[in-house]
């Protein structure tokens, strides 16, 4: 098991790459390197050395056979994408790459849908966060800030709607947004999702942890209600309101029930829904399915890199708190 | 002007009552110190004057001009909280111009408040530091910062909760005399509250001492020390605090009275006369009592030393008498006590305070 | 110079003839909540949401309930009747909707347990100061990357009948119904890793170093130390991911569509499918029934994330 003691090592050598150290399991090239680097290491007891690298090769081994498991459904996507369908299969469909067509990505972009839906996508991407984020942040005001009648009453309403996903209720929405006609429209895509529940809580949340004395002298100040909001709630709540942006982002995008039955037309099928179809009414097209993956996770993996500690602190919001 | 008045003002919380029927008119100019017990109602009366809390009954005016139902921002007053409550994501700059600029409708040309933060900021040597957000400034600088941001608005009232409990001793000693300073510089009325006997005795001009949400005593430093109204203030002030012994008025007659305890008799000043036989309260400071030089007199405390604490400038003698602690000072180079020692202690008849048991008011 | 109240609200702020004392800051401005009256202002900043949720949470609960208790024929010109609730009771207990149950249900067998274990060993795995560690926890959490419906592509290439990689793994192929609602739980498995793996991560990160420390001078080896410290204490956050893990089982449906189209033999139907499926082989009576179901069952599981979670879980101390 992977339990030990978390490893405090400023003896590690810094010139070891992980690839190193695993592949030249424990042998004697890490070790010398370890007794020149540091002279820490003289006051540590002799004895660790040999288990502990085989502890420390071990590690690593786990570690790298994990990432191969986790990548390999991602090699054979960007393999299957590139390689032609056909020279591919009649290759007997190996682990490697056959005749390499990198215009996949053009023809998905050009040929097929994947350029509109990558748009389309984000369009409702970005109202549904930017709306999701006004109405969340006035809602978490009020609920944060202001005494009113029936304020719980409205927590429990807001509080209800996590019990009515869209899954829950799709076949009525989409009947109601086949009445007012806004199938297969940018209305119809994000009208249901400019509202949520998760987001007032987690402001709201920001909010309440302003202290008092920072609202008094806001008060004493002369800040209005508007200019609290903006001059000070929400610039001393940009660590919640930046990780709900992402997680909005997050399920704005990936969002796949709701815009696979508010459009039929698959000029309006955001990317996510047009995955799919872009290959498939031809199974010799599949690759193009395979690169508009690629593409479509692109944006996230972006996000992942550059966001990642509002992502962390996003997805674990709930966890955390409890 | 600056003149805060209290006109039989209470706050209510629910059923509790946070502030009792305060009267007390805060002269314009004057450093007013509130001091009390924490809960006592100080805070709540100075958040009432700035319009964090409303009043629930009776008037409340500032200057002339009755703020019950005048907004915070709009009564020309400052605070100094005790967090400082200063805006984390704002530079030093932009915190003291906050009063300034927070509300557009009403707010100062650029310029002019570029110019008086600037003035605030010298007045507090913060001007090498108007760039830097709050988090990167040491306590004693962001109380600093606080200050400013209360001055740049020129204010007839400056309204301080507590502004140097979170510093630390020696820092607040310090700030102690600076606030002092600013306070003989601004010539602006400051309400300021604590819990601490220490700044309300060197900072204020008055003192307000409040208890259970009551006016206990308004008056200098000085007067409420020498005579306080009653048992609550007495022992409240002072540090060690007064002695107090049960007796019986044994004799009353041409200014003095004559009371009878379970340790022996002592003498007070008093130009009321009290009825043989009535129950009072003796209260004498530590510094008050001393050892006799005679001990046949037959009048005194008779004590037994209990303990001795030596604070190198003088020494807190702790005996008891007939069940009560006594505790009296002596200078160190008095001749020394032993413990365990019987000793006759005479009071200071001028020193020597009578209280009501039932009513704790001061009787002489 | 002593300000009248009932001053007219023309300010006086910054006539230059009044330089002493010009600051009647906010003199005729209202305060902070009495322009409007707070509860004025509180309701006016909950409209917008509560009309969203009104319109598009409460509204379709309505409209459910209507249609569950009206039966509509297939053609739509004909009016509805009202039916009671025979229907809803019909088809909650017909085979349809106890099948769809059964996939739902296996579903989440197949991928909640799997999944918390999986994610709980790579957050084991890169909790440590490892070098290049870094690297490893990116890898680890990538998946966050990747929708459903990106997921269930990738596993297009790996489990596909005649393209797939394994197509020729039995315990993994789309042909049998058994097999192929795990390989279609398995692609949500791999999806929610980076998601397991972020949060339990995270709670590894709050389990103090003193208190294992300490378990390991009372004598605890690893695995002891695993059990009787680290789990209890990320006890919370596996439970939030349990019941995340649920919630997504309950709501799958990109997956089945993209991997199986509900096949084989419809073996790979859960609730939502039955419930989204546009075939037209269930009237909207029927959906509207079975996501009433959908709604009851997403109900107990909210309802018990509430209550463990305001309960919270105790470890110890």
């Amino acid at each position: 098991m992977a339990t030990d003691k978390p490893i405090t090592n400023p003896e590690f050598p810094g010139t070891d790459s992980a690839e190193t150290a695993s592949a030249n399991a424990g042998t004697p090239t890490v070790e010398s390197a370890q007794g020149k680097a540091v002279v820490a290491s003289d006051l540590r007891p002799p004895k660790k050395s040999a288990r502990h690298y085989l502890g420390l090769t071990g590690s690593y081994l786990l570690l790298t056979s994990l990432s191969v498991v986790i990548l390999f459904p991602i090699y054979m996507l960007i393999l299957r994408a590139v390689s032609s369908p056909l020279a591919y299969i009649s290759a007997g469909q190996p682990l490697h790459p056959v005749d390499i067509q990198w215009d996949v990505f053009k023809v998905a972009f050009v040929d097929a849908n994947l350029g509109r839906a990558m748009g389309l996508s984000f369009v409702v991407t970005m109202i549904i966060v930017t709306a999701q984020l006004v109405t969340a942040t006035l809602a978490a005001y009020a609920f944060a800030f202001l005494e009113f009648p029936f304020k719980n009453v409205f927590f429990g309403l807001i509080v209800g709607t996590l019990l009515l996903p869209i899954e829950v209720t799709l076949i009525a929405n989409v009947e109601t947004i086949r009445r007012i006609g806004m199938l297969n429209s940018v209305q119809g895509l994000t009208l249901p999702f400019l509202a949520t529940a998760v987001g007032i809580f987690l402001i709201r949340q920001g909010f309440l942890g302003i202290p008092s004395e920072i609202r008094d002298a806001s008060n004493l100040d002369g800040y209005g209600h508007f200019r609290f909001m903006f001059k000070v709630a929400l610039p001393m709540s940009k660590p919640i309101v930046g990780s709900f942006i992402v997680i909005s982002f997050l399920g704005a995008w990936n969002q796949y029930v709701w815009p696979r039955f508010a459009t039929d037309r698959q000029k309006w099928q955001t990317v996510q829904v047009a995955l799919k179809t872009i290959g498939s009414e031809n199974p010799e097209r599949l690759n193009l399915s395979f690169a508009a993956a690629i593409v479509a996770a692109l944006p996230l993996l972006v996000l992942l890199i550059f966001f990642q500690r509002q992502i962390v602190r996003g997805l674990t919001a709930g966890a955390v708190k409890g | 002007m600056g003149a805060v008045t209290f006109d039989e003002v209470t706050k209510k919380f629910g059923d509790v009552v946070a502030v009792d029927r305060f009267s007390v008119r805060i002269e314009d100019g004057e450093f007013m110190v509130l001091l009390g017990p924490s809960g006592c109602g100080k805070s709540t009366a100075l958040r009432m004057i700035a319009g964090l809390e409303e009043v629930s009954g009776g008037i409340l005016s500032i200057g002339e001009r009755v703020v019950n139902n005048v907004a915070a921002r709009d009564r020309d007053i400052a605070m100094v909280f005790q967090s400082y409550a200063l805006y984390p994501h704002m530079t030093v700059a932009k915190n003291i111009e906050s009063p300034l600029a927070a509300n557009r409708k009403v707010r100062l040309p650029a310029a002019e408040r570029a110019t008086r933060v600037a003035e605030a900021a010298e007045i507090l040597g913060l001007t090498d530091y108007l760039g830097r957000k709050p988090g990167e400034l040491s306590g004693g600088q962001r109380q600093r910062v606080a200050l400013a941001r209360a001055i740049v608005r020129r204010p007839e009232v400056f309204l301080m909760d507590e502004p140097l409990s979170n510093l630390d001793a020696k820092l607040r000693t310090q700030t102690r005399l600076e606030l002092v300073d600013l306070h003989r510089r601004l010539g602006t009325t400051f309400v300021y509250v604590t819990h601490d006997q220490v700044e309300a005795m060197t900072m204020a001009d008055r003192i307000v001492v409040i208890n259970e949400g009551r006016i206990q005593q308004v008056g200098a430093p000085q007067a409420v020390y020498e005579s306080p109204a009653n048992l609550f203030v007495a022992t409240f002030i002072g540090s060690p605090p007064m002695n107090l012994i049960s007796g019986k008025v044994s004799a009353s007659a041409g200014g003095s009275v004559e009371v009878t305890t379970d340790a022996g008799t002592v003498t007070s000043t008093c130009s009321a006369s009290l009825s043989k036989g009535a129950d009072v309260v003796v209260g004498i400071r530590p510094e008050h009592l001393s050892l006799s030089e005679t001990t046949s007199s037959g009048k005194g405390l008779r004590a037994k030393v209990e303990n001795i604490e030596l604070l190198g400038h003088e020494r807190h003698v702790i005996c008891s008498a007939a069940g009560s602690k006594i505790v009296f000072r002596q200078a160190n180079d008095a001749a020394p006590v032993a413990l365990g020692q019987e000793v006759t202690l005479d009071a200071e008849p001028d020193g020597t305070h009578l209280f009501d048991p039932t009513s704790t008011q001061r009787l002489n | 110079m002593s300000d009248i109240p009932t001053t007219s609200t023309e300010a006086t702020a910054g006539s230059p003839d009044a330089p002493a004392m010009p600051v009647p800051l906010g003199k005729g401005v209202r305060r902070f909540g009495r322009r409007l009256s707070d509860s004025a202002l509180a309701y006016l900043l909950l409209l917008p949401s509560l009309i969203v949720f009104g319109v598009f949470a409460y509204y379709p609960l309505y409209r459910l309930f209507w249609y569950a208790t009206h039966h509509q024929s297939r053609f739509r010109n004909r009016p509805a009747t009202y039916v009671g609730f025979s229907q809803i009771r019909d088809t909650l207990t017909g085979t349809d909707f106890k099948d769809g149950l059964l996939h739902s249900g296996l579903f989440m067998v197949y991928t909640v347990p799997l999944g918390l274990i999986l994610g709980i060993l790579l957050a084991v795995s890169a909790h440590r100061r490892l070098k290049g560690i870094k690297i490893f926890q990116t890898i680890f959490s990538s998946t966050v990357a990747s929708s459903v419906a990106v997921a269930s592509v990738v596993f297009l290439t790996l489990v596909n009948a005649e393209i797939g990689y394994f197509r020729d793994v039995s315990w993994l192929s789309l042909k049998n119904p058994t097999s192929a609602l795990f390989a279609v739980s398995l692609s949500a498995v791999w999806q929610n890793l980076g998601l397991t793996f972020i949060v339990v991560l995270a709670a590894l990160q709050t389990v103090p170093d003193e208190l294992i420390e300490a378990a390991t001078l009372d004598g605890y080896g690893a695995i002891r130390r695993f059990f009787k410290i680290t789990v209890p204490t990320i006890s919370p956050a596996l439970l939030f991911l349990a019941i995340v893990l649920v919630v997504f089982a309950l709501q799958a449906y990109a997956q089945i569509e993209i991997l199986t189209g509900g096949g084989p033999s419809g073996g790979t139907e859960t609730l939502l499918f039955k419930i989204a499926d546009p075939s037209g082989v269930r009237s909207l009576g029927e959906k509207a029934s079975l996501s009433l179901g959908l709604f009851v069952l997403t109900a107990v599981v909210a309802g018990a994330q509430f209550g463990i979670m305001s309960k919270r879980v105790h470890y110890g101390d």
